[in-house]
């Protein structure tokens, strides 16, 4: 007797009442609200630019970058170290848009400083994206197991990661970056992975543990569809979205966890760099040289702030519950 | 409930000793402990060798050595570091260090979190909301030790300078009466109107309180005097029972007022008391000041009488706090000298040497405190303001909310009694859950600070790659964890009278 | 969301000719019993409480404007029943929350809203408050969620009371114990401590008309009150309204999608569609000769449990509702109707007075309902047609 499921007769399509409904797919969706969000937008250029200038730059793995200073390489010092860049523009005074031999200064070994900050950037930014992916990996796997087989699995993983989380995260990172920072930034993000995915897998076990219970998987299930298949195409696709935003999350707080190990001296041991332990190498020059400190602080914040304001989009992409209203 | 505490703590139990079995084996595969031994090029130094070799067992292999430390965990005893040292007595001192420093950092960062967060939630889409939200990102964002190394410099160094003439600027007034401006302006709700009037008086209160600190060189002497006093007090009192009870009708708000006037009475009448006064006697006050504000509040509330007594018992502690701050910052001048003029300080817990009155005393702690909790406070702060304020948004969202407001309740009531009671729920689960965190946690702002407190322990005895200094510290820290949980769970059935806990 | 059929829960108390001439049409009124009717209570009399007038709601989103109801007009008299009936999404929800100013602040209300004369939209914020709750009462659609989880039953009640009169918490908690008992709640005194949770979903419900009559009010507003409960419940509750509402003398506007309640507990209904009144007048009237398509649709998608009826055939409404955001012009029926002509598709019609007095539809072509002597022909199925 109630109108709203007779009202709405089967076939009745949108075509028939001379009106044109625009079907979208999920992804389109989430690409049109994701895109909608100015600050996400804003950090993936953002992210991308300091992405692109990090690598392209001084180079990786043997290929060379347009910068022809190398972050190894001591010199004079020019003007005491100072920095050349200048971005103040003349009619407001400055020196106008200019790079400068030392756009980021000199240490006082007379390295050149840009250089060496983008060596940093590079190592950090390869340890939170290893880590990112190590642990989202293990993550989902587990919590997927685990949330959908329930019984021994399960059990096995909620003691684990009882026993995990009794742990602080900065403690059993810092007993990893001592065993593994000598390795270099590989080695130090698949450790460090392979300790911060407790988080993740009760995240992904939580969204199983509601969605196997749900109708379509029920159905699926009746179907004779095997688990495999129904953990992969039904379960899976439908927590996407919470994977996809705690992983990114977890990028930003790996770059802030490898700055904290490599200035505690837990993590990239010299002479190799990363953006944590720079700072900590030239804490005493923020007198003296204060921009010994800055840059290095600066990139951790963009980078950050950035995969931060990335994974806020892409909640609020996900999550349609959101729909925002105007005030 | 006691089945229930019974049970966690037998699993607890044995969550924690697989814990320590799993950093005990990672502490000692993290390097070699005789790594700067065997630089060492000191005549004795194959001695030297030995003899660590032996205090730490390193001939037995990892699994012997675990046992043997948990056998004399079971005794009671924690071991000796690898230079010999009582880890028992290295750990009590760094417990109370860590806890001085992070309890007040935790508590103040859990009150201001919440109040933005739920005023940011309240005012969803404001000016205000999208400045905190966007601030939060920072603080999310933010690497904790560049921030303390910031602090050092422009909190510490460059503030001392400043103090030695503390005058202000004109275009660092205008600054901040803008900020000022506005904060005021944002919280506005209403048409534009509205909110550049408030803006304007944001921005002139501001100028002129700015002003007056610089003109009267208020810095160089701080402290209020009876009159501010009694002004703040009075204010607290309004403010409180606005949120207690309404302002209608009176009772309870002259139970607060009389609160305010007779802490502030007290203040003169008690100056010799409070001249050089013990913790024991201010305890003693503090105990005095809620009994009779209760007496107060039980006296004048009339039919609201339970929110009578709370408006009045938090206004007396309040204005108690306000006299207190105001004695330390009577102290300041004295205190100033003794250090040299250099009063913020940066490193460590207190100035070596020091000796003064009770005001001194408590102001040099502060005055260390104050640059660690700042910093402890801004990372922490975005987590609750981000956490309060999603939880107050889901909360007002509820049915049972617009219930409330069905009923004709005056809107402080909607969001206090029905929305905010509610949403604390989850707020307590991560306050409990932090606490625990921050005892171990602080380790970051230890080393920056100098302060020689659990974190500080840990990093030595990592990087010394010395297990029983790493153990004891993982014992406390997973301890904590393992209760704070326990305590969260009782008080979210506590809280939620849906959960029975079983 | 399909109903099951409803089950005789206790024995017929309603004149079995009440809706002889409607009776094809509206089988599933006799389904709730309501022990009490209509014609049990006092009548209304002709004093209007409540007037609203030409009431629009927008709401702002990313997407466009939404016009979730536009210019709603419908007086209430004193203890008169109005029924509201239309689908999801017809602004009968949006408009009665309206009238209680409980809208989120991103609405924008206009029109004028009278309680005994004076505009509520124009009140101080201060006085509307003063009559939410005293005056003008809600009891919402789901029982589950309205009631705070983490406050007592008793406690719930007794502040509806506090918020409006200064009184010893006692007292209050006293009249609460009343309210209990006049809704039927055994054991009132030991129930006002409970918690929600320890409530069954019937008995919340009546907590709620508990908490609605708690203060007098003039009017209570009953949002789709049997919704979210058991079919065997839903009686009991609708039979409690009636019952309270002439114990404290109130007026109700009851809002539902279900006609059979409307036919058996109404004196008139409004018919709304898309935001927009499309037909009102006394109750018997407008189930017995529609004059506006929709209303006849409604009518022919009820399932009759009468199986010798010839047109107890199911004629449902082809379509779906139009989208608030981009409304069709003209009649925003015209693309589901069956009598739309090329006027329909340009020109909204304006709600009219029709043959009978007090009768009034939105409809260019009412006349040819008028003419029909089954209204629900038009929505005929094409294996009826073939038939």
């Amino acid at each position: 007797m109630t109108l709203n499921a007779q009202a709405k007769g089967p076939g009745a399509s949108a075509d028939s009442q001379g009106m044109t409904i625009v079907a979208r797919t999920q992804g389109q969706m989430v690409r049109r609200r994701f895109f909608r969000h100015r600050a996400a937008l804003a950090g993936m250029l953002v992210f991308g630019f300091v992405i692109v200038l990090a690598f392209s730059s001084i180079g990786f793995a043997g290929i060379p970058g347009w910068w022809d200073k190398s972050y190894l390489d001591t010199g004079s010092l020019v003007n005491q170290g100072r920095p050349t860049l200048s971005v103040v523009p003349g009619f407001l005074g400055g020196e106008g848009f200019r790079f400068g031999e030392h756009p980021f200064g000199q240490d006082d070994l007379g390295i050149d400083y840009f250089a060496l900050t983008m060596r940093g950037a590079q190592q950090s930014l390869i340890v939170a994206l290893i880590v990112g992916v190590v642990a989202t990996t293990v993550g989902t796997v587990v919590g997927a197991v685990a949330g959908y087989f329930r019984k021994g699995a399960e059990a096995v993983l909620m003691r684990l990661t009882d026993v995990m989380i009794t742990i602080p995260v900065l403690i059993i990172a810092a007993v990893v970056g001592q065993m593994t920072g000598k390795s270099g930034a590989v080695a130090l993000g698949i450790f460090l992975g392979l300790v911060l995915w407790p988080t993740l897998g009760r995240l992904v076990r939580g969204e199983f543990l509601s969605l196997r219970e749900k109708e379509f998987v029920e159905a699926a299930r009746a179907a004779g569809t095997s688990a495999k298949r129904i953990i992969f195409r039904h379960i899976l696709p439908n927590t996407v979205g919470v994977i996809i935003v705690a992983a990114t999350l977890s990028v930003a707080n790996a770059v802030l966890l490898e700055s904290a190990l490599s200035f505690l001296g837990f993590g990239i041991q010299p002479p190799d760099t990363s953006l944590g332990q720079l700072i900590n190498r030239y804490r005493s020059a923020m007198t003296v040289r204060p921009w010994l400190f800055w840059w290095p602080g600066i990139f951790i914040i963009a980078i950050a702030l950035s995969i931060n304001f990335i994974g806020d989009g892409l909640r609020d992409a996900f999550d349609p519950r959101q729909t925002r209203v105007r005030a | 409930m006691i089945v229930f505490i019974a049970r966690r703590l037998v699993i607890s139990f044995f969550v924690l000793l697989a814990a320590t079995v799993i950093m005990f084996v990672l502490t000692a595969l993290s390097g070699d402990p005789l790594e700067d031994l065997r630089q060492d090029n000191s005549p004795n130094r194959a001695a030297k060798i030995a003899d660590r070799t032996e205090r730490m067992q390193l001939d037995d292999p990892i699994p012997v050595r675990y046992l043997s430390w948990l056998g004399n965990v079971v005794r009671g005893d924690l071991g000796v570091n690898r230079d010999g040292h009582d880890v028992a007595i290295i750990l009590g001192d760094a417990l109370s260090a860590t806890l001085q420093l992070v309890v007040a950092a935790t508590v103040m960062a859990i009150i201001i979190g919440i109040v933005i967060g739920i005023v940011s939630a309240l005012r969803q889409y404001s000016g205000f909301d999208y400045t905190v939200t966007f601030a939060a990102f920072i603080c999310f964002s933010l690497p904790l030790f560049w921030v303390a190394v910031m602090l050092k410099q422009y909190m510490a160094i460059e503030f001392n300078n400043w103090l030695k003439d503390p005058s202000i600027p004109p275009t660092v007034i205008g600054a901040l009466a803008l900020l000022g401006g506005l904060v005021f302006g944002a919280l506005t709700a209403g048409d534009r109107k509205r909110r550049l009037l408030s803006f304007a008086v944001g921005f002139a209160v501001t100028a002129a309180l700015f002003t007056l600190l610089s003109v009267t060189r208020w810095f160089a002497d701080p402290g209020f005097g009876l009159p501010l006093i009694l002004a703040i007090s009075l204010a607290a009192a309004v403010g409180f029972t606005v949120l207690s009870a309404g302002l209608n009708p009176r009772g309870p708000l002259y139970a607060a007022l009389g609160a305010a006037v007779l802490g502030a009475l007290a203040s003169e009448v008690l100056r010799s008391v409070l001249a050089d006064p013990t913790w024991l006697e201010i305890i003693g006050l503090a105990l005095v000041t809620v009994a009779v504000c209760a007496g107060l509040g039980y006296a004048l509330g009339g039919l609201q009488r339970r929110q009578a007594i709370t408006a009045a018992v938090l206004t007396g502690l309040f204005t108690g706090g306000v006299i207190f701050v105001d004695r330390m910052l009577q102290a300041f001048n004295g205190y100033s000298a003794a250090v040299r003029g250099r009063p913020i300080s940066t490193i460590g817990a207190r100035t070596p040497n020091f000796e003064g009155d009770f005001w001194q005393m408590n102001l040099d702690s502060a005055s260390h405190l104050l640059l660690p909790s700042m910093a402890l406070i801004l990372i922490s702060l975005a987590t609750y303001t981000r956490y309060s304020r999603a939880s107050m948004l889901e909360v007002m969202n509820q049915d049972y909310v617009r219930t409330a407001r069905a009923k004709g309740l005056p809107e402080r009531t909607v969001v206090v009694k029905h929305a905010f009671r509610n949403g604390l729920i989850p707020i307590t689960t991560l306050m409990a859950v932090d606490f625990a965190g921050v005892i171990g946690g602080a380790v970051v702002t230890e080393t920056v600070f100098g302060w020689e407190g659990m974190g500080k322990m840990f990093i030595t005895a990592l990087h010394d790659v010395d297990p029983t200094p790493v153990m004891a510290f993982f014992i406390v820290t997973g301890t904590a964890i393992v209760v704070f949980n326990m305590i969260a769970d009782i008080l979210y059935a506590y809280l939620d009278p849906r959960i029975r806990l079983s | 969301m399909t109903t099951p059929p409803n089950v005789p829960i206790e024995p017929h108390a309603v004149d079995p000719h009440a809706y002889d001439n409607a009776a094809h049409l509206v089988d599933s009124a006799e389904e709730v019993h309501v022990g009490l009717t209509l014609d049990a209570v006092r009548p209304p009399s002709q004093e209007e409480i409540l007037r609203v007038e030409n009431l629009t709601v927008e709401f702002p989103t990313e997407d466009g404007v939404v016009h979730a109801v536009r210019g709603v007009s419908y007086t209430v008299r004193e203890r008169e029943v109005l029924g509201i009936v239309g689908e999801s999404g017809s602004g009968k929800s949006v408009s009665s929350l309206a009238v209680m100013g409980l809208l989120p602040r991103s609405a924008r209300v206009k029109g004028r809203i009278l309680f005994r004369g004076d505009d509520m939209l124009k009140m101080s914020p201060r006085k509307q408050r003063g009559l939410r709750g005293r005056k003008l009462a809600m009891v919402f659609q789901d029982p589950m969620t309205a009631l705070n989880p983490v406050h007592t039953i008793g406690d719930q009640l007794a502040e509806a009371v506090l918020a409006h009169e200064l009184m010893p918490r006692k007292i209050a908690l006293a009249r609460a114990k009343e309210m209990l008992d006049l809704v039927g709640i055994p054991q009132a005194e030991s129930r006002l401590r409970s918690y929600p949770h320890e409530f069954s979903g019937g008995m919340r419900q009546r907590a709620m008309i508990a908490m609605a009559v708690i203060n007098n009010p003039d009017v209570i507003i009953a949002d789709e009150p049997t919704t979210a409960l058991d079919v065997t419940v839903q009686a009991q509750i609708l039979e409690k309204l009636l019952e309270v509402k002439d114990a404290v003398n109130a007026a109700i506007v009851l809002i539902t999608h279900d006609l059979g309640v409307i036919a058996g507990m109404a004196h008139r209904v409004l018919v709304m569609y898309a935001g927009r009144p499309v037909e009102l007048g006394e109750t018997d009237p407008v189930f017995e000769k529609p004059r506006m398509p929709y209303t006849a649709g409604l009518l022919g998608s009820i399932p009759s449990l009468d199986k010798d009826s010839g047109s107890a055939r199911l004629r449902p409404i082809k379509g779906t509702p139009p989208s608030l955001i981009n409304l069709p012009t003209g009649c925003p029926f015209s693309p589901r109707c069956p009598l739309a002509t090329d006027i329909c598709r340009t020109e909204e019609p304006p709600l009219a007075e029709t043959d009978s007095g007090g009768h009034f539809a939105a409809c260019h072509h009412w006349d040819r309902l008028a003419a029909a002597e089954d209204p629900t022909e038009f929505f005929r199925t094409e294996s009826e047609t073939v038939a």
